[in-house]
């Protein structure tokens, strides 16, 4: 198959590069979608509008009623039966359309493993290569758009956090098949409960997105706008460019005056209004950059569904009361004759000051160094100026 | 009135003793040394102590000296620079006034020191490059240490050196009005045995008694008495501006006079590197007299290990028991509720141990 649609060109078909990467032996990349089996069922299949999920498809893949597979039938397609019964070979790992299709032709039949019954809407396209995964995701779809509560619907966030385990233990049940009556009981209560509410939320959600898409609709707009823009701007500046060139050959042949003067009086108006328009288009571009930034700054907001408002507290610069002996040195503008910083001094590559060293900040903290503490009188006698009583406390404790 | 920025550092406020009350600290140390030695011979063997001589407060201080030497040979022999080797002396200098030779060998304490100063004056070296370069040390040797030296720092890494007064008096020097210009060439001799004053003066106790500024200039003054002078007085006769009254008086050269003598005797007296031979009989005789409890392999020594792991596993069954009962609560185990942020409080920028 692979050798087939490489030589694809040669018959003057188009060979897609994307799709040829992904339709190795695993996936399918185009998965047909005229089935109705992949749409109106509860489970079963990924819906994605973009079409970039592609179909589970393996070179294995055999018919568990007719046995035809995929070296007999390349076009064979196996759909997942709702039960998802992955022990059993015959229906969970999936008969073929043809085969469903004969089976089903009377109406829903039971599973030959289960007792579940079957109907034929129920067969769904796979995508995960392992069923259980395959399940779980039409579950938690299905337990998602009921339990769609969020943060700002409850007190606190500890019953916010019941409430997801909640939903957790009711998803778990679903996908391991633990006391399945019991828990569609729960989930039918918590639906008459909170109808109201889900509304609300899938409204909002809808609104939400909504927005986003408008957002992002605004800016691509801008986006458009800006390239326009900066298209007109070439195109004018061209057009002028030209009609400079046409007056300047005019005059040269017209006018009496010396070459050499008309051509350089053109040049330098050539280059006053190369930079008036450089300076106009810079300020044009970086309002136009602010508006983007503001832009993406809403964009960021709507995105983050909660708003914090932090209130901006003044900055208090940090004060104290220590005197730095300011008065007492000044480092020197013109810099001193300083044999222990002479190498610094004389990289000229400034390697050695690479991390920000300035040698100004070690003179200064050399002078002041040398005037700290000049009138700090010894202490004499036994007198504690400070408590310093734990002469012994690490020696005891170690 | 505002404090002078050296009254900030801990230096000043947790590190500055007079004479008296530094012989009185390695007196009294020593004695209660002793005096928990002597009772631990006494608990395992009776009648042992009797005839071990113990070293005293001064034999204690030699062999500390001996061994702030031995730092600086270490130190040429790494090519560390100045600072490390002055912070690393330091260390040990305060180390042993909060700890007694009998208890850690300065030879294994120096090189921890050393390692840590290394790190805290940032520059850095690795461990293991460390340790090879010293015979008969593994990196456990350093390593094991370094807790124990931190605490008896109280975790105060931060020290102001003489030498970088040195440095910067020798510049300001180039600022007096009537200094010729190219003083710092002519009269570099000048500057050059002030260091080699300085560096006598670690293996002193004057860091402990006098500030840094004053110690290098009492280093300047021993080697050119009228330059100090002319510089102190320059210093002293700076006015005070009219608008700030909050400033402390200027130094007098009046006052400092004193304390500069006193400086230079001290550095002249006992600025020497001890005589080996006194060291090496202390050392002989510390053999003999060290802690049983903390050389390895002895009966005391097994003896506190045990009662250390008893009161550790006591410790952490108290822990357990309490974590039981705790448990019984209506507990969240994953904490409260998250609170408000607390209000990001002001930093604190009392740290000074920034790198030139």
């Amino acid at each position: 198959m692979a050798t087939k649609s490489n030589y694809g060109w040669l018959q003057g078909r188009t060979v897609r590069k994307g799709g040829h990467a992904s339709s190795n032996s695993h996936t399918r990349s185009s998965t047909p979608q005229v089935q109705s089996t992949s749409t109106t069922i509860f489970g079963g299949g990924i819906k994605d509008p973009s079409g970039r999920t592609s179909e589970y498809f393996s070179m294995d893949d055999q018919c568990p009623v007719c046995k035809s597979d995929r070296y007999l039938n390349p076009k064979l397609r196996l759909l997942v039966s709702s039960c998802y019964h992955k022990m059993h070979v015959h229906f969970s790992v999936s008969p073929c359309e043809s085969c469903i299709d004969r089976l089903f032709t009377l109406g829903p039949a039971s599973c030959p493993n289960c007792d579940k019954i079957l109907r034929k809407l129920a067969f769904s396209p796979q995508t995960f290569e392992d069923l259980g995964v395959e399940k779980e995701v039409a579950v938690r779809r299905r337990i998602a758009k009921e339990f769609n509560k969020r943060l700002e619907d409850f007190d606190d966030l500890r019953s916010y956090n019941d409430y997801l385990e909640e939903v957790e233990d009711i998803a778990f049940n679903l996908i391991n098949n633990i006391d399945i009556p019991a828990t569609e009981e729960r989930i039918a209560a918590y639906k008459a409960a909170n109808a109201a509410l889900t509304t609300l939320n899938l409204q909002r959600e809808e609104a939400e997105a909504l927005a986003l898409k408008e957002q992002e609709d605004l800016e691509r707009r801008e986006r458009e706008a800006r390239a326009a823009q900066l298209a007109q701007q070439e195109q004018q500046e061209r057009e002028e460019r030209q009609r400079e060139e046409r007056e300047l050959i005019d005059k040269l042949e017209t006018s009496q005056k010396d070459a050499h003067k008309i051509v350089a009086k053109s040049r330098i108006a050539a280059a006053k209004r190369s930079s008036a328009r450089a300076a106009s288009s810079s300020a044009n571009s970086s309002l136009l950059g602010m508006s983007f930034g503001m832009d993406y700054a809403k964009l960021l907001k709507t995105r983050t569904t909660k708003v914090n408002n932090v209130p901006d507290e003044p900055h208090v610069p940090f004060l104290d009361d220590y005197y730095a002996y300011d008065d007492l040195y000044t480092v020197r503008a013109e810099g001193y004759d300083d044999i222990i910083s002479e190498a610094v001094r004389r990289d000229r590559e400034g390697i050695m000051r690479a991390g920000g060293y300035k040698v100004e900040e070690a003179w200064n903290r050399a002078l002041l160094t040398a005037v700290a503490g000049l009138d700090a009188a010894p202490l004499s006698g036994l007198d504690e100026p400070n408590s310093l009583g734990d002469v012994d406390v690490v020696m005891e404790s170690v | 009135m505002k404090r002078p920025l050296y009254e900030a550092s801990t230096q000043y406020k947790n590190w500055r003793y007079s004479p008296e009350r530094l012989s009185q600290i390695r007196t009294t140390m020593n004695e209660a040394a002793v005096g928990v030695i002597r009772k631990t011979f006494e608990a395992y063997e009776p009648g042992s102590s009797s005839n071990v001589s113990f070293v005293n407060a001064h034999e204690e201080h030699l062999l500390v000296t001996f061994y702030v030497h031995k730092i600086s040979q270490l130190c040429g022999h790494f090519r560390f620079p100045e600072e490390v080797e002055a912070t690393a002396t330091s260390y040990l200098k305060r180390f042993y006034l909060k700890n007694t030779v009998m208890d850690w060998h300065p030879k294994n304490v120096m090189l921890t020191a050393l390692f840590l100063a290394t790190k805290t004056t940032n520059n850095p070296i690795s461990l293991d490059a460390y340790a090879s370069h010293i015979p008969n040390t593994v990196a456990s040797d350093v390593l094991d240490l370094e807790f124990l030296v931190s605490q008896s720092l109280a975790f105060e890494f931060a020290v102001w050196h003489a030498h970088r007064a040195l440095w910067g008096i020798w510049l300001d020097i180039q600022n007096l009005p009537d200094s010729l210009p190219d003083i710092a060439q002519t009269q570099k001799s000048i500057y050059d045995s002030a260091l080699s004053h300085v560096r006598a003066a670690r293996l002193t106790d004057a860091e402990f008694i006098y500030t840094p500024s004053q110690i290098a200039l009492a280093c300047i003054s021993l080697v050119a008495p009228a330059l100090a002078k002319k510089w102190l007085e320059s210093k002293a006769n700076i006015t005070i501006p009219e608008n700030q009254t909050d400033i402390p008086p200027r130094p007098s050269a009046a006052a400092l006079s004193a304390s500069i003598e006193a400086i230079e005797s001290i550095i002249t007296e006992t600025g020497k590197v001890p005589n080996v031979e006194a060291v090496r009989e202390v050392d002989r005789r510390l053999r003999t007299c060290k802690n049983p409890e903390k050389v390895v392999g002895t009966k005391a020594y097994l003896a506190r290990k045990a009662e250390a792991e008893k009161k550790a596993e006591e410790k952490r069954n108290k822990k357990a028991e309490g974590q039981k009962t705790n448990g019984a609560g209506d507990v969240d185990p994953f904490g409260d509720p998250l609170a408000e942020p607390v209000k990001p409080g002001l930093v604190d920028y009392d740290d000074d141990d920034d790198d030139d």
